[in-house]
């Protein structure tokens, strides 16, 4: 079950021409436990990509399945109810709000799935309460508080469904450095205490360095890599990624390179803090 | 969505298209105040110049390259209305000789069969290609129809036929036909643009009655620039909403209320953020309403343009003097 992407390819259509986006993609993710970075330059098809997972965009050639439902559908096989199974949250997903109150707000999408009013407010109290909403903010309009608040609120909108598979396109584009490491522990949170699968679209190296597992690289529209991140980073040919290094992995280079320190990958700034002070005392 | 053009220029590099954009947008207007000055009646002064102009067009039409396909295709909209007009000439204007005349009957039978065949037309045009001709078909077909089965009888009606109710309805048909191949032969040859700075132009000696012709000129490229990119938004929204659940194909008519709603409002978020910043950007770079500016594109008069505007001219005063004398 979860995600497969059998051989899949999708292309634009244009006035005459099409425009391939992404080509000859297979890959599996399964329902729990992984948690997926996909990186990749402007362009290379990472949000197309991810339109796939949740239905918004079907397949030219191939196949998706998503949790046993082959896609592209049959004629008039309903296919909604896949979106409720993956929560896909945009770019600037601030951009969705739309009701009078914030909690509102948050019930709207589970009751799109059919919950009751009673149990999308109980659903979305769980969710507000998951990202850091506080409890007299309810009420409130969602155009009158900060970005970052709206961000969180919009997010909520995606957790408050209940989606077995999170999927987030560049979730901490445009926030403050504090707003980046707030949104991420919630994510990092849900995947540890729910176990559930998270994919995210990052620019950011040091996101992918510190949280993913699993990381996907994206080229012009093909998988030019699939596979754990350890290897991503020590991979021989990793400039032909054209990618940045984390900046953990970078210092130790560095350090390697002027006094000889011995190379080993941390991928997080207090475990190199931590590798560092045992290094000095020994 | 993604395949929306704005404006329906075709890339061309005929004669047509290489035209000043104010001579192609006056010329434009010269020739529908003409088309609409020629009287609607059987002579032979009212019918020279308006098949002319349907000759002139078609000859335009080749001259500049675009597909004759694509002119008839402006014509799809229309076809309900000029059906109608056609009709409703041929009913009721009566004089000259009889041409011929039929008995129509509002028959129990024939009833049930017009129902049948719209229900069909409407079943079945989305597996036709040519429409235009299905339409007239099943249209000719609802009045055959009505002659053919006048059984269990309820109504009964004669159409005489005249020859002048023909004509006009024929020359109306070609008229509204005329307007429709020459604005669209504007807008196929003409960037918007170049049609924005056309408009600007021809409009200015409104200025002397202080009307801001340059703001609304710049009002009017903005709105055109803005359209696409506000198109990208709705789309994006459309998407990030279909993501919480909304479906706008599958649902019911009572819960689309709701979702067109949550649709509407950050679109309309968006737009005002748009033109707030869109405000700034312009202020910053020194933008002033109603002072002097230059532009990047330099029109010039050339002798097309001038014989252009002669020969419309001698068409539109050729008009005008059959219609005095």
């Amino acid at each position: 079950m979860g995600i497969q992407f059998e051989d899949v390819s999708y292309a634009y259509k244009g006035f005459k021409v099409n425009y391939d986006a992404i080509g000859h993609i297979s890959f599996d993710i399964k329902p729990n436990d992984e948690f997926i970075a996909i990186v990749g330059h402007t362009g290379s098809g990472k949000s197309t990509l991810v339109q796939h997972m949740n239905a918004l965009l079907l397949p030219s050639k191939g196949h998706v399945v998503i949790f046993g439902h082959v896609l592209p559908p049959k004629k008039s096989e309903k296919i909604n109810y896949l979106r409720q199974k993956v929560g896909l949250v945009f770019q600037f997903p601030e951009y969705q709000l739309f009701e009078e109150t914030i909690l509102k707000d948050i019930m709207f999408g589970p009751k799109n799935f059919k919950s009751t009013e009673q149990e999308a407010m109980e659903k979305a109290k769980r969710a507000a309460q998951k990202v850091g909403i506080d409890e007299n903010l309810y009420e409130q309009s969602p155009f009158r508080i900060s970005g970052g608040q709206m961000r969180r609120v919009a997010v909520a909108g995606i957790l408050a469904m209940e989606p077995d598979i999170l999927v987030l396109d560049e979730p901490t584009r445009g926030l403050d450095p504090q707003g980046r490491k707030d949104l991420m522990a919630i994510f990092q949170d849900i995947h540890e205490k729910e176990h559930k699968t998270i994919i995210m679209i990052t620019h950011d190296m040091d996101l992918v360095a510190q949280y993913a597992k699993r990381v996907m690289v994206l080229d012009n529209g093909t998988l030019v890599y699939d596979g754990p991140k350890e290897r991503l980073f020590e991979h021989p040919h990793f400039e032909e990624f054209h990618l940045d290094m984390p900046t953990p992995l970078k210092i130790l280079k560095h350090l390697e390179k002027e006094i000889g320190l011995p190379y080993k990958p941390h991928y997080d700034y207090p475990s190199l803090l931590q590798y560092l002070k045992e290094v000095s005392h020994e | 969505m993604n395949n929306i053009t704005i404006g329906q220029y075709i890339p061309g590099d005929s004669w047509l298209h290489r035209l000043d954009p104010r001579i192609k947008l006056f010329s434009l207007v010269a020739l529908l105040v003409g088309t609409f000055i020629i009287p609607i009646s059987t002579e032979l002064t009212a019918i020279i110049p308006m098949v002319a102009i349907f000759i002139g067009m078609m000859i335009l039409t080749t001259s500049s390259g675009i597909p004759l396909k694509k002119v008839i295709n402006g014509l799809r909209p229309i076809v309900f209305l000029l059906t109608f007009t056609f009709f409703i000439q041929l009913f009721f204007i009566s004089g000259g000789t009889l041409l011929a005349s039929f008995d129509f009957h509002l028959s129990v039978t024939s009833i049930l069969a017009i129902i049948l065949l719209i229900i069909f037309y409407h079943w079945s045009k989305k597996y036709i290609k040519a429409r235009i001709l299905y339409f007239l078909l099943i249209t000719f077909l609802v009045f055959f129809v009505q002659y053919l089965l006048p059984y269990i009888n309820l109504y009964s009606y004669t159409l005489n036929i005249y020859d002048e109710g023909l004509m006009r309805a024929g020359f109306i048909f070609v008229r509204i036909t005329n307007v429709i191949i020459m604005t669209s032969l504007l807008t196929f040859t003409t960037m918007t643009t170049d049609l924005n700075y056309a408009i600007e132009s021809l409009l200015k000696p409104l200025k002397w009655i202080k009307v801001p012709v340059d703001v609304i000129a710049m009002m009017l490229s903005l709105t055109l620039r803005y359209i696409p990119t506000l198109l990208g938004e709705t789309e994006k929204i459309m998407k990030a909403q279909a993501s919480r659940g909304v479906d706008f194909k599958e649902s019911k008519f009572k819960d689309k209320v709701i979702q067109i709603i949550s649709l509407l409002i950050p679109v309309f978020v968006i737009s005002f953020k748009r033109a707030e910043d869109l405000g700034n950007a312009m202020e910053v770079r020194g933008y002033v309403i109603g002072a002097k500016r230059t532009k990047v594109d330099e029109y010039n008069i050339g002798l097309s343009d001038v014989l252009s505007v002669i020969v419309v001219l001698l068409i539109l005063g050729a008009i005008i003097a059959t219609r005095v004398l």
